[in-house]
């Protein structure tokens, strides 16, 4: 049996919204072996994005465990959150989240810029990782002069230039039309078979065939 | 990240918003030229003042006649002649004097050839150049043997040989003073006004001369003794003695009243120098005012800044930002702000300084002291007003961020 990288246990995460709290966890468990490709899925309000972002290390959960790579979250403070995102961690949004005017290039290389890389190596870096994504001819361009596709590609090498062990994408092919959604998630494979654990957050039944391993959560509960 | 890399990143950022950069900056250029400006405009003006305050004479003491009580009325200062030429030659024995000139003067009518002009004749010695920081243009001045024989020899202000047309060949030709003839020994350099009253206009003539023709010989009185004292350091001493001596001469008892006064040049310059210190400040500080309304400009800036930018900074976070990351990020841009503006504040106040220094004709003064002063202040009002906006961003949570449309 292979090495748990993700070990989730029995999280809750209530949002405390004056009057109402909210569970938008409601205890789940989750576990998530390294170099899997696992799609989680569920209707919109089940609360997979909470999920996602306990496990990204955006948030923290309310109660429960959530030990990534052998480390207790719970343990870590925010700055330490900070570096397992750094170190451990790539994001791929639906909303792409690429920083505005400001170079493909210098989106890519900024994630390596937190990590204290020199200058060159950033540069050779992100422009290596654009190449893989085939936005070799693409590195001036700011955002807004990108398609979705390419803005996405861009998006998945800014989360793969720090070589993460684990890349989360929330709904990566959410604003993209099927044929480029398709390109996408071949990319993910592509990073999955060389090694790297993926945790695919959707809604769509037919991107999640595409995983190893299929998780459906259901108002903040792990259905199965 | 180095402090290297935060510029970058903080130049190329502003670099996006030009035009909104540069307003920012504005308020912080005004700022610091205001104040680099306004304390070289008092310091100009003080120096201006003091150079023509020294131009008076040099440690130069002036002893006034004394007024004199008439039916209980105390008379305007001078209209007695308690001052003799006695006095004069006395103070000339005290240590530390360098030069005594005893002066006494009247109101004349000088013709010369075709033109006349009605001037200040001075009766006096021949020290009185050195005391009065006078200087010859043409011929000489008046000599010891010239007053000791009351010799109709006269010296021209520069301003009076002009009213009389007469320049450098006048040397040796007769003028007419008050219907007597004076021969022109010499024609003093202009000296400019003392901003009290023109010295240029005047005609010198031997103190004994204008006693015997003008004012009687009878007495051998005079309006004012100029001291020239050799060193400054000797002045409040020389003033000591002077005053006591002449107490004595006069049989004054100590603690009654003087029948003369000692003026001092050290007291007007003291007086003026410290007026224009203090202007100098209050200039400065009102010039502060706006530095600090540039700087909550600058706080203005910045916090609309995070929150037009707070889901960058949720990327930024999401994909490794610690806390000081973006803190350090938003205070350099703060920084970068304040201190660019300030150091072309610096230049646009030393431009301003330099121009109004030509026009008001003290020249430029260029304080050192001033620049650092400015650019660390300008530093300061970076830091105070940027570091709120930037702990503002550096807060963020990193969800709440990304969320933010």
């Amino acid at each position: 049996m292979s090495r748990a990288i993700i070990d989730l246990a029995d999280a809750t995460r209530t949002y405390d919204l004056g009057r109402v709290q909210v569970h938008a966890l409601a205890g789940a468990s989750l576990r998530v072996d390294e170099g899997e490709f696992v799609a989680i899925i569920g209707p919109s309000g089940s609360g997979k994005s909470t999920l996602m972002n306990i496990l990204g290390c955006l948030d923290r959960p309310t109660s429960g465990r959530y030990v990534l790579d052998g480390t207790p979250v719970e343990e870590l403070d925010d700055d330490g959150l900070a570096v397992v995102r750094s170190r451990m961690i790539g994001f791929v949004f639906q909303s792409y989240n690429l920083l505005p005017r400001t170079s493909a290039l210098e989106n890519v290389a900024t994630p390596l810029l937190y990590q204290g890389v020199a200058k060159r190596e950033r540069l050779a870096r992100a422009t290596a990782a654009l190449e893989r994504m085939g936005l070799g001819d693409r590195l001036d361009h700011e955002p807004n002069e990108l398609s979705g596709g390419q803005q996405q590609r861009v998006a998945i090498a800014r989360a793969l230039v720090t070589e993460p062990r684990l890349i989360l994408a929330d709904e990566p092919t959410g604003n993209l039309d099927s044929h480029t959604g398709e390109e996408v998630l071949d990319l993910f494979h592509e990073l999955n078979d060389a090694g790297a654990t993926i945790v695919l957050i959707t809604h769509d039944a037919d991107v999640a065939v595409r995983a190893s391993r299929q998780i459906h959560v259901l108002d903040g509960r792990i259905a199965a | 990240m180095s402090l290297l890399e935060l510029t970058r990143l903080a130049m190329s950022r502003l670099a996006t918003s030009r035009v909104r950069s540069a307003l920012t900056m504005l308020g912080i250029i005004i700022g610091v030229a205001s104040v680099v400006a306004l304390v070289a405009v008092g310091q100009g003006a003080s120096t201006g003042i003091t150079d023509r305050i020294t131009s008076l004479g040099t440690n130069l003491l002036t002893i006034n006649a004394g007024a004199t009580v008439s039916g209980g009325v105390r008379q305007a200062a001078g209209s007695a002649t308690t001052l003799t030429l006695e006095d004069a030659a006395a103070v000339g024995t005290i240590d530390g004097v360098a030069a005594v000139s005893p002066e006494l003067s009247t109101s004349a009518t000088v013709v010369a050839a075709d033109k006349n002009t009605t001037t200040t004749i001075l009766g006096t010695t021949e020290a009185y150049p050195t005391v009065r920081a006078y200087s010859l243009w043409q011929g000489s001045f008046l000599t010891d043997t010239s007053v000791e024989q009351s010799l109709r020899v006269a010296v021209l202000g520069s301003t009076t040989a002009d009213d009389l047309g007469l320049g450098a060949s006048a040397i040796g030709t007769d003028v007419s003073i008050g219907g007597i003839p004076f021969q022109v020994v010499g024609i003093l350099q202009t000296k400019g006004s003392s901003g009290f009253q023109s010295g240029d206009d005047q005609v010198l003539i031997p103190v004994s001369t204008l006693k015997r023709y003008f004012t009687g010989s009878s007495s051998s009185g005079v309006r004012s003794i100029g001291v020239s004292v050799a060193t400054a350091g000797q002045m409040p001493a020389a003033k000591a003695a002077i005053t006591s001596l002449l107490e004595e001469r006069h049989d004054i008892a100590s603690g009654g009243t003087d029948d003369f006064t000692v003026a001092d040049q050290t007291q007007l310059l003291s007086t003026a120098t410290s007026v224009f210190g203090l202007l100098t400040v209050l200039l400065a500080g009102v010039a502060s005012i706006s530095l600090v309304v540039g700087g909550i400009g600058i706080m203005n800036i910045m916090l609309v800044s995070v929150r037009e930018r707070t889901r960058e900074i949720g990327i930024r976070k999401a994909i490794g930002a610690k806390h000081r990351d973006i803190l350090l990020q938003f205070l350099v841009e703060a920084l970068v702000l304040s201190i660019l503006g300030g150091l072309i504040g610096i230049v646009v106040g030393l431009v301003a300084s330099a121009v109004i220094g030509a026009i008001a004709g003290w020249g430029f003064t260029f304080n050192p002291l001033t620049l650092v002063a400015a650019t660390l202040f300008s530093l300061v009002v970076g830091v105070l007003f940027g570091v709120w906006p930037a702990r503002q961003a550096a807060r963020l949570n990193p969800i709440a961020a990304l969320r933010f449309e």
